[in-house]
């Protein structure tokens, strides 16, 4: 008896699971935007997207990419971007979707976006074929370094309507990386150890912009020639570094340096420089404020302390 | 007895060579003979508590380990796989989210949280009829994954900022040692191996049959009471200075059952050697292997403990 009332519950179960999908399958929404006027581009990644003639509803997921956006004049047509997205201030009211590596799917359909913009740190396939299905562009949005920052700009400002204001922001951050570029030092560069985090010991390594930054900035990276992007450092390899100058990405966990360099030259001089981490690590238009700060850290006046 | 010191001596001194070659060998190479100031600073500073405290870690888990197996008449008791590494490790990451300035928090809370872990696991794996070797292992699972889901539920919610290190520091790594977490974790280690010796000879017992063993006047529930504060005792310390360092509690008491036969009086006091041994050299194979870079010492173990075990299944089937 017991038994058969079983079986008949799974068996409605599936029943209603089954109508359940029928009832889903039927009610696809609407796709956000009709097919005529789409123009082909290539993303980042060389990979084609079909973009509308007119963009005005686009998602951001990740925090480098919002300030983008906000930097090429288009802020106002984004309708979601991740719960990581604090900046520039236009940034906080918009709806959140999650966070870069686990966006929400649901909520970013619902949105109705024409584009959405993704890093190369997002589950891209299985995200972009949902989207697809959905007649909503994923385009991936890959800044390498410093000079890629401008470059993305105007190339957002074109994707989205604002070429003039892109460029022209564009423009001023090209000048401003050339400045620091003309007045640094470049005959003696200060042996640099950026500290990503002190316990365990995160460093920048070859993969990582921070690198080029601070060799732009008129530094060298005593961690230029490790392998990947931010590897775990040995704190006796560390040690045997010496830095001059240390820089802390500023974040809770990343106040001081490491105990390590406590007989360091960094350390001893009282050269430790904090900046604060989404400046210094988001591939963004920040990353300019980011190669000034080192440049004077390495090279400027500067008294130590924190330079943000 | 004569067989026993011997190997004992034999044990000892493998383990003076292991440290002595882990002081030696590092990402920087230094020269014992004429130490520069930077070099004192690598070698005693740096390598040394490392070192000292992975040899401490070791002894801990396979004590562990070792008691576990014999209580439970278990061969797959482990703390890692039973979950215990798991409480502690979510009793660590609670002391250090809500009690940071509290030193003491990390271990007392570790403690607490194996202690819990392992309590809740023998009461899902006992039944009417007894506890077989597939319950408790289940129960494990069911309590490893649980207690999992609950730090990955944390981390989540709390900033991700502050905990980046904490997901390193889950798989098993000994580079945030400190002379501290050295002493604390000696003492854990000598307090339970001693105390644990001391109820090998009950263990023996309670190994052929509880019944059989309460017959032999041995007061089942105390020797059990025991093994169980102590391995949390054990495993509790060792996880809040190092993480989860996986399969040390199995592999080792294993191998030393091989080498000198299943005596706990014997096997309790060997596997402590023999997991500071173990993990002693695993560490040095982390911190050098992909040098200046280094991989969390749990990989290692595991990497090396999974196959080896199922090595030493099919050889006792």
């Amino acid at each position: 008896m017991a038994y058969g009332n079983r079986k008949m519950y799974f068996a409605s179960l599936i029943l209603a699971l089954a109508a359940a999908m029928a009832v889903g399958a039927c009610s696809q929404p609407k796709s956000a935007v009709t097919e005529a006027n789409f123009v082909q581009v290539k993303d980042d990644l060389g990979r084609a997207v079909n973009v509308p003639g007119e963009v005005n509803r686009i998602v951001s997921l990740a925090p480098s990419i919002t300030e983008l956006v906000f930097a090429a004049g288009a802020g106002d047509k984004l309708v979601g971007v991740t719960s990581y997205c604090d900046f520039p201030a236009g940034a906080v009211s918009i709806r959140k979707v999650g966070d870069t590596q686990t966006p929400n799917v649901e909520a970013i359909v619902a949105l109705q976006p024409q584009l959405v913009l993704v890093s190369t740190a997002s589950q891209l396939e299985a995200f972009a074929e949902v989207l697809d299905r959905q007649k909503i562009g994923v385009y991936v949005v890959d800044v390498q370094g410093l000079e890629d920052v401008p470059k993305r700009i105007r190339k957002l400002g074109e994707i989205l309507g604002t070429k003039i204001e892109a460029d022209v922001a564009a423009g001023a951050l090209t000048r401003r990386i050339e400045v620091v570029g003309s007045s640094i030092r470049t005959d003696a560069p200060p042996k640099v150890f950026v500290q990503i985090s002190a316990e365990p010991l995160f460093t920048v390594g070859s993969g990582s912009f921070i690198t080029q930054l601070v060799r732009h900035a008129g530094g060298e990276s005593v961690t230029k020639d490790i392998a990947t992007g931010y590897p775990k450092l040995s704190k006796e390899t560390a040690a045997a570094m010496d830095p001059e100058v240390i820089v802390l990405s500023d974040s809770e966990d990343n106040r001081e340096p490491n105990e390590v360099f406590r007989n360091s030259p960094a350390v001893r001089n009282g050269r430790v420089y904090r900046i604060d981490a989404d400046i210094l690590s988001r591939p963004g238009p920040r990353l300019v404020d980011a190669v000034e700060k080192l440049a004077e850290a390495f090279h400027g006046k500067g008294e130590s302390g924190p330079v943000n | 007895m004569k067989r026993a010191t011997l190997i004992f001596f034999s044990l000892a001194g493998l383990l003076a060579a292991a440290i002595a070659a882990a002081l030696l060998i590092g990402s920087e190479s230094i020269s014992p003979f004429g130490l520069t100031e930077q070099g004192r600073a690598i070698l005693f500073d740096i390598r040394m508590p490392r070192v000292f405290l992975g040899a401490c870690v070791g002894a801990s888990l396979a004590v562990a380990g070792a008691s576990l197996q014999a209580l439970l008449r278990n061969p797959l008791a482990e703390p890692y796989l039973l979950g215990v590494s798991n409480g502690a490790a979510l009793g660590t990451l609670l002391a250090f989210v809500f009690l940071e300035g509290y030193g003491f928090a990390r271990p007392i809370l570790s403690f607490a949280g194996a202690g819990i872990a392992t309590f809740a696991v023998y009461q899902m794996a006992r039944s009417r009829a007894g506890m077989n070797v597939e319950r408790l292992v289940l129960s494990g699972v069911i309590i490893t994954t649980f207690l999992s889901s609950i730090i990955v539920l944390l981390t989540s919610v709390l900033d991700a900022a502050r905990l980046r290190g904490y997901t390193f520091w889950l798989l098993g790594d000994l580079s945030q040692a400190t002379y501290d977490g050295f002493y604390l974790t000696l003492a854990a280690a000598t307090v339970g191996t001693i105390v644990l010796s001391s109820q090998a000879r009950a263990l023996n017992l309670m190994m052929v049959g509880e019944r059989d063993a309460f017959d032999f006047g041995v007061e089942v529930g105390r020797v059990r009471m025991i093994v169980f504060a102590m391995s949390s005792l054990l495993v509790g310390t060792a996880v809040a200075a190092s993480g989860s360092v996986g399969y040390v509690g199995l592999i080792v008491p294993h191998l030393v059952r091989l080498a000198i036969g299943s005596d706990n009086r014997l096997v309790v006091p060997m596997s402590a050697i023999a997991g500071a041994i173990f993990v002693v050299l695993a560490d040095t194979v982390a911190r050098t292997a992909i040098a200046p870079r280094e991989l969390p010492v749990g990989a290692i173990t595991a990497l090396i403990g999974a196959p080896l075990f199922i090595y030493l299944l099919r050889r006792a089937n």
